[in-house]
């Protein structure tokens, strides 16, 4: 079994990793501007394809030098600047208003689901010295602060990031695992993702064409 | 054995290929049909040669049929076959009624076969990784279903569905993750981590605190696409939005195919931690999901609202049984979902013949429906009364044998509250339904053009029923058989 101890370089480089990561998210959910919310997002997954590098470089693995590169240019480069393309400049979208808290809020309940985070993955939840343990509760974190910032924020893009964040904790919590994690797994899970996005893309420019702007607040129609 | 496996899952990609070679509505819509009686064929098949064979591996667990797969393949193959059929009528009626065009057809057909393809496909998979890679594709490729008639309020419903199934099935992957980090004690090649049978064999290796937190996340995450209450809220919009045929598949195929991951789950997780803890679980969202939706049936208005919040009361009923457990609580779920899908699929498709005869989906724009259109009011009322479990049809008998199960497992408080929801619940659906279908008839002119569209509205309509009322009263020996074969391993 591959070990991989929180004191050797590489454990040290994830932890890091794990940390900024966090830190980004948390960047994302105390912004108002669209371009800005992409702009962490794409800096979120260049920290994690370092990550996914490291952690490919520790254990000579191919498949995560793949997935590595994959991050970095999906995730990192095209989702972020397609994005910045259409939606920020295209259907000219630059302050977000479409709140439903205040950032201030946000920001603290943010920092409650982090401690949280670190309350339900106690060390001795997980096995030992097989996981670079400190990641796991990060990317707990990570999760949680997306899915928050789908709460919060109405706006659809705003809820597509909030997405994207929840996605990228997973994967951090993935890489931790590092070389056992099938490939044809995670390469499913990076197609599943693309497309999401692009049928998610679909649906924000034929709303935002509908309605006056793509903000789930309008989205009144339905209910009951 | 492997071709027939094949066969199953990507038999109703026939569809697919004729509409994306740019045949209109009949042709496609006939394609998928036959696919889909090949791929319900096939399941047939796999489903008797699992009776004298043991479960069918291949390629490093990513390849594993058993029982359970199989009784899965035939619910979801017959459920598609059904709504293949009622879409040649819907799909060639709307189209030659100009309302969608030629470019939405197709793209109706293309996805269709998709999302029936991939739901199928993720029976046959061992590895809940790709389990989760599957069911996450199938929720984009039915979105494209939803958000089709391209109203702001289909986008809409569109929207709700996709962000919200999508956030759902990444918080079960976190609980893949989970049980992955469970299993990390156990000395097995990486392959086999995620390996559902390999997994379920050392179940008592697994470590039980993070086991704990993955079924928990697999219920939240998975229980958002079956429509457990309170992650519901996406699916009677998708419902009501989609055109009728594809609800019929959301609803009996969908929700489906989410309960089928759950069920995986539960056994790992009842084999390491025991009864009671999964119990907890499932009696809780169940019972939330029978009391929200027997509340919002209250309501009169869309009837494929209605119909959809029948669902999630419906999945409700099924978590309860598969959390009141042993050989009776797995036995009633698992014929409950096989009924409740037939009901459900015959509800949604005769609900497409009414909206597109009186063009609306409000309750109150339909009456004598009996009188007008004989066969679409007859399906309609004995499906009605056939979902909420009136005898002689086969939901009665599932829903008894769940009661019997609640009372032999739990504190009888259980099986009591059931039988009193379910009570409200009828008077709740019947007095819609039965206003829509009796009194004096408005004119209604079939909206089909020729005698293969008329055909293709009604016939799943009346096999639906046929089936839905032997399974009341006589359940085929194979079928028994592998039923009873995957409750033997689940408990």
């Amino acid at each position: 079994m591959q070990t991989l101890s929180a004191a050797s370089t590489a454990g040290v480089l994830l932890d890091l990793s794990g940390v900024l990561i966090l830190l980004l998210a948390f960047a994302c959910l105390g912004s108002k501007l669209f371009n800005r919310y992409v702009a962490y997002y794409g800096a979120q997954s260049v920290v994690l394809s370092f990550a996914a590098g490291v952690a490919a470089f520790t254990f000579h693995s191919v498949e995560l030098w793949i997935l590595a590169v994959a991050t970095l240019a999906i995730k990192g480069i095209g989702i972020p600047v397609s994005a910045r393309r259409l939606l920020v400049q295209r259907l000219e979208l630059s302050r977000d208003t479409a709140l439903s808290t205040g950032l201030s809020t946000s920001l603290i309940a943010g920092g409650a689901l982090t401690a949280f985070a670190y309350l339900v993955t106690r060390p001795q939840l997980l096995p030992h010295g097989v996981v670079a343990a400190a990641v796991v509760p990060l990317s707990t974190a990570v999760i949680l602060l997306g899915g928050l910032a789908m709460v919060v924020r109405r706006h659809t893009v705003a809820q597509l990031i909030g997405w994207l964040i929840v996605e990228n904790g997973v994967f951090l919590g993935a890489i931790t695992l590092v070389a056992t994690f099938p490939f044809i797994v995670e390469a499913g899970i990076f197609l599943d993702l693309v497309a999401g996005v692009l049928i998610m893309l679909v649906f924000v420019s034929g709303l935002t064409r509908r309605l006056a702007s793509a903000s789930a607040a309008e989205l009144r129609e339905l209910h009951g | 054995m492997i071709i027939a496996v094949i066969l199953a899952a990507a038999g109703p990609l026939a569809g697919t290929l004729a509409a994306a070679g740019g045949a209109r509505a009949r042709q496609a819509g006939w394609a998928g049909a036959a696919g889909a009686g090949v791929a319900l064929g096939s399941a047939v098949y796999l489903l008797a040669a699992q009776l004298h064979h043991a479960p069918l591996r291949g390629w490093g667990g990513f390849l594993y049929v058993d029982s359970l797969s199989c009784f899965f393949l035939l619910t979801v193959a017959g459920v598609t076959l059904l709504a293949a059929v009622g879409s040649v009528a819907y799909l060639s009626a709307e189209e030659d009624s100009g309302r969608l065009s030629r470019f939405q057809v197709r793209l109706y057909f293309i996805f269709f076969g998709l999302f029936a393809s991939l739901m199928l496909a993720s029976f046959e998979t061992g590895n809940l990784g790709l389990l989760f890679v599957l069911i996450e594709a199938s929720t984009l490729a039915s979105a494209a279903l939803v958000g089709l008639e391209a109203r702001a309020s289909s986008l809409e419903a569109a929207w709700k569905y996709v962000i919200i199934s999508s956030f759902g099935v990444t918080i079960a992957l976190a609980g893949t993750l989970w049980l992955f980090y469970s299993a990390s004690s156990l000395h097995l090649a990486p392959d086999l981590r995620l390996t559902w049978p390999y997994l379920f064999i050392h179940a008592h290796a697994l470590a039980p605190q993070s086991l704990r937190l993955a079924f928990l996340l697999a219920v939240v995450g998975y229980g958002t696409k079956v429509g457990l209450a309170p992650m519901h809220t996406w699916l009677p919009d998708a419902h009501a939005e989609a055109p009728s045929p594809a609800s019929a598949m959301l609803s009996a195929a969908l929700l489906n195919t989410g309960m089928y991951a759950i069920i995986r789950f539960l056994a790992i997780t009842r084999a390491r931690l025991g009864d009671g803890y999964p119990r907890g679980v499932l009696l809780a969202f169940g019972f939330a999901s029978i009391v929200i939706g027997v509340l919002f049936m209250v309501r009169r208005g869309n009837f494929k609202r209605l119909f959809a919040y029948s669902s999630v009361e419906h999945m409700g009923i099924i978590a309860i049984a598969l959390g009141f457990g042993g050989v009776l609580g797995m036995y009633g779920a698992l014929l409950q979902i096989l009924n409740h899908a037939i009901a459900k699929a015959v509800l949604f498709l005769s609900s497409g013949d009414v909206a597109l005869r009186y063009q609306t989906r409000e309750a109150a724009g339909v009456r004598g429906l009996l009188a007008a259109a004989p066969v679409t009011g007859a399906a309609l009322l004995l499906a009605s009364f056939a979902a909420l479990g009136a005898p002689p049809f086969g939901v009665f008998l599932s829903e008894l044998t769940i009661v019997r199960a609640g009372f032999a497992a739990a504190s009888p408080v259980f099986p009591l509250l059931l039988l009193a929801m379910l009570a409200v619940a009828f008077v709740a659906f019947a007095r819609t339904t039965a206003a829509m279908v009796t009194g004096e008839a408005l004119p209604s002119p079939s909206p089909y053009r020729g005698r293969g569209a008329g055909l293709a509205a009604v016939a799943p309509l009346a096999v639906g029923l046929a089936a839905l009322l032997v399974l009341g009263l006589w359940i085929p020996a194979g079928l028994n058989a592998v039923i009873l074969h995957s409750v033997g391993f689940l408990t």
